[in-house]
């Protein structure tokens, strides 16, 4: 026998290597420039945005951008700020995703631990709530909320979103629970614990991946989301997408666009951080979850 | 402590009857242990008496309390999974005080009573990990010391050792024994290895597709089947069950049985009035393997040992004993000699049957003949 070939793909031609490397950080770059152009320009003046390239980076630096998009700029006819809005936003994001992530862990554990006849058809149609395009919504929901006395109220968004919401949260958790095995649910019942003492004693502890990725997901789709917010949401309960919006589409005097990038940036980083933070357990979760169904 | 007894249990899924109508009781302080394969309903019975499953009709009765509809938590029973069911989340402590906890029993009374299982299944120093930090056999230890925290009028035990490697099994089903006679406390016990059944109960029940093919002493279950089916699947190797013939001559009953190349060997068959009602037809003649031994095996307290000429096609040598095929009414049959008996193959030898420990089998029915 001749000696095992080193022809193979890991050791392949210092070419291919210098090939494989050009190209990923091609597309490292690629992929990062709208974010360099967005930090850069939001850090120059507007002078230099108008006189120079896009891509240059920023010959003085200037923060002055960033403390008018957040609490001086001009925001539909209040000089405001994005300030009120991102506040807006957060009092909307948190309990709508508490809520969600908690009804669908109850949901969950209902459905797997709890079955009943027709369990199958109402986890169909909770899938539903996950494909449906939400502007057929848009008019019943808008009903829904006049009747309730919740119509262009904070606590009308948070509703909205945790409704909608619950389809994912209830899908990412009936599968967590479906491995999770029914002998220690047994075995707790006989332990004599009721109905939420098993939830919160023996499932939730035992949740962490999940609860994690579900919280991560709730939270960018209900902070980035536009239309509800753009819908349902009135003067003074605003959240921050629909104020970026209003920031960069007002059309009297001059486009000040380092004050939109920094506007931009402002809007997008809660969720940028949200990821970075615990996005290794998103993919680690969504695995644990994606295991058995 | 209490008795415990199963009157005419049925249980359903849907259109399937998965217990057909069990009677079956066990006194204070026995050993029952349920036995059959796999899907034969033992498990269901046994999550039937936990209360994990709802009966369709039929009663339970611990002591002489009728548990019907009774919560798991309200019978006074505890039970040992298969998988042992640790709360992941809780160290060992946890696991043996959840209970406790959940019943309200004060911090001081728990401490005791955790101390005091930890003792008996020496787990006193495990009692601060987490169940995935401890290896199988101590697992086992902590599930059974959630379950004897308890004190229970019951136990049960739901298949605990089938996770664990033989040698291991072998150490805890002595353990599980011991435990037994020192607690005293009735125990319910499914397992599908009818070695643990032997060993451990007092009383076996075998369970076939629902039914209940017979209950009695390991000793009754072994020596005494009542049909082919618990005949055949208690025990290692498995009883033969040879077809025959049952004649008539001279007034004494025989059994004629085909052996190699067509040749036939008779053996006597006991004479009663059920026998006499099968002369000339076939029955089947059932014999364990260690009833059929080299001359110089055969048990010398026995008053009757027949021995015969048997053709030997394969031995197959086990180390404390040989096994010795040999065709008999078409099958192949198992006859155990001992280590050292010198055979040779594919020439006759003679075997001896230890007739006291023959049984016969109506074929058609399956039941036995006695």
């Amino acid at each position: 026998m001749s000696a095992p070939s080193q022809d193979n793909a890991i050791n392949a031609g210092s070419l291919t290597r210098i090939l494989i490397y050009t190209l990923l950080i091609f597309f490292v770059i690629y992929y990062l420039l709208p974010l360099w152009v967005m930090v850069s320009n939001s850090l120059k003046t507007l002078d230099e945005i108008r006189g120079g390239d896009m891509l240059a980076p920023p010959k003085d630096i200037t923060f002055e951008p960033w403390r008018q998009a957040w609490s001086q700029t001009q925001i539909g006819v209040e000089a405001t700020g994005l300030k009120p809005y991102f506040f807006n936003s957060i009092i909307m994001v948190v309990p709508a995703v508490f809520l969600s992530t908690f009804l669908g862990a109850l949901n969950g554990y209902v459905m797997t631990k709890w079955e009943f006849p027709g369990v199958n058809l109402i986890f169909g149609l909770m899938l539903l709530a996950c494909f449906i395009p939400f502007q057929i919504v848009l008019i019943p929901m808008a009903r829904i909320l006049g009747m309730l006395g919740l119509a262009g109220t904070l606590g009308g968004l948070i509703m909205v979103h945790t409704v909608y919401g619950l389809g994912f949260t209830t899908l990412f958790f009936r599968n967590y629970y479906a491995a999770f095995p029914t002998e220690l649910v047994r075995a707790a019942q006989i332990d004599g614990a009721s109905f939420f003492q098993v939830f919160w004693r023996i499932l939730i502890p035992s949740s962490g991946p999940i609860i994690v990725v579900t919280i991560i997901w709730q939270f960018t789709n209900v902070w980035n989301d536009f239309l509800f917010g753009a819908s349902f949401s009135s003067y003074d309960s605003t959240p921050i997408t629909v104020a970026l919006n209003n920031l960069v589409n007002s059309s009297t005097g001059v486009k000040e666009y380092n004050v939109h990038f920094a506007g931009a940036i402002l809007t997008a980083l809660p969720t940028l951080i949200v990821y970075i933070v615990s996005g290794r357990y998103f993919v680690r979760g969504l695995m644990a979850g994606a295991v058995k169904g | 402590m209490a008795s415990l007894t199963i009157d005419k249990l049925i249980k359903s899924f849907g259109a399937v009857d998965v217990l057909k109508g069990i009677d079956l009781d066990i006194e204070d302080g026995g050993f029952l242990v349920l036995v059959g394969p796999s899907g034969c309903g033992k498990s269901t019975l046994l999550n039937c008496i936990a209360g994990l499953e709802k009966t369709t009709s039929g009663e339970i009765r611990i002591g002489d309390r009728n548990v019907e509809g009774l919560h798991p938590s309200k019978r006074d029973i505890a039970m040992v999974f298969q998988s042992y069911a640790l709360y992941p989340n809780m160290t060992v402590r946890g696991n043996i005080s959840f209970g406790m906890e959940i019943r309200g029993v004060d911090k001081v009374e728990q401490e005791k009573a955790i101390q005091e299982v930890a003792d008996i299944l020496q787990i006193g120093d495990l009692l601060d990990r987490k169940p995935s930090q401890l290896s199988g056999g101590q697992r086992q230890r902590v599930a059974m010391g959630r379950a004897l925290v308890r004190h229970p009028q019951v136990f049960l035990f739901d298949e605990p050792l089938s996770n664990l490697d033989a040698k291991l099994r072998v150490d805890m089903r002595t353990e599980i024994k011991r435990l037994h006679s020192r607690m005293g406390t009735t125990i319910v016990y499914v397992t599908h290895d009818q070695i643990e059944a032997l060993t451990l109960a007092t009383k076996i029940a075998v369970l076939e597709a629902g039914y209940l093919q017979q209950a009695g002493t390991p000793d009754e279950i072994y020596n005494d089947p009542s049909n082919m089916f618990v005949a055949d699947f208690m025990g290692s190797p498995s009883m033969n069950l040879i077809d025959g013939m049952l004649l008539e001559r001279d007034g004494a009953l025989e059994i004629e049985i085909e052996s190699h190349g067509g040749a036939k060997i008779t053996l006597p068959a006991p004479d009663t009035t059920e026998m006499r009602s099968f002369v000339g037809k076939p029955v089947v003649f059932g014999i364990r393997p260690e009833a059929m031994t080299d001359p110089d095996g055969a048990d010398r307290t026995s008053p009757q040992i027949e021995t015969r000429d048997c053709f030997i096609e394969v031995s197959q040598p086990a180390g404390s004993d040989t096994f010795a095929l040999t065709p008999l009414g078409g099958k192949e049959c198992i006859a155990r000699l001992r280590a050292d008996a010198r055979i040779e193959l594919g020439a006759f030898a003679p075997i001896s049957f230890n007739m006291t420990k023959a049984v016969f089998f109506d074929p058609t029915t399956t039941n036995r003949i006695r």
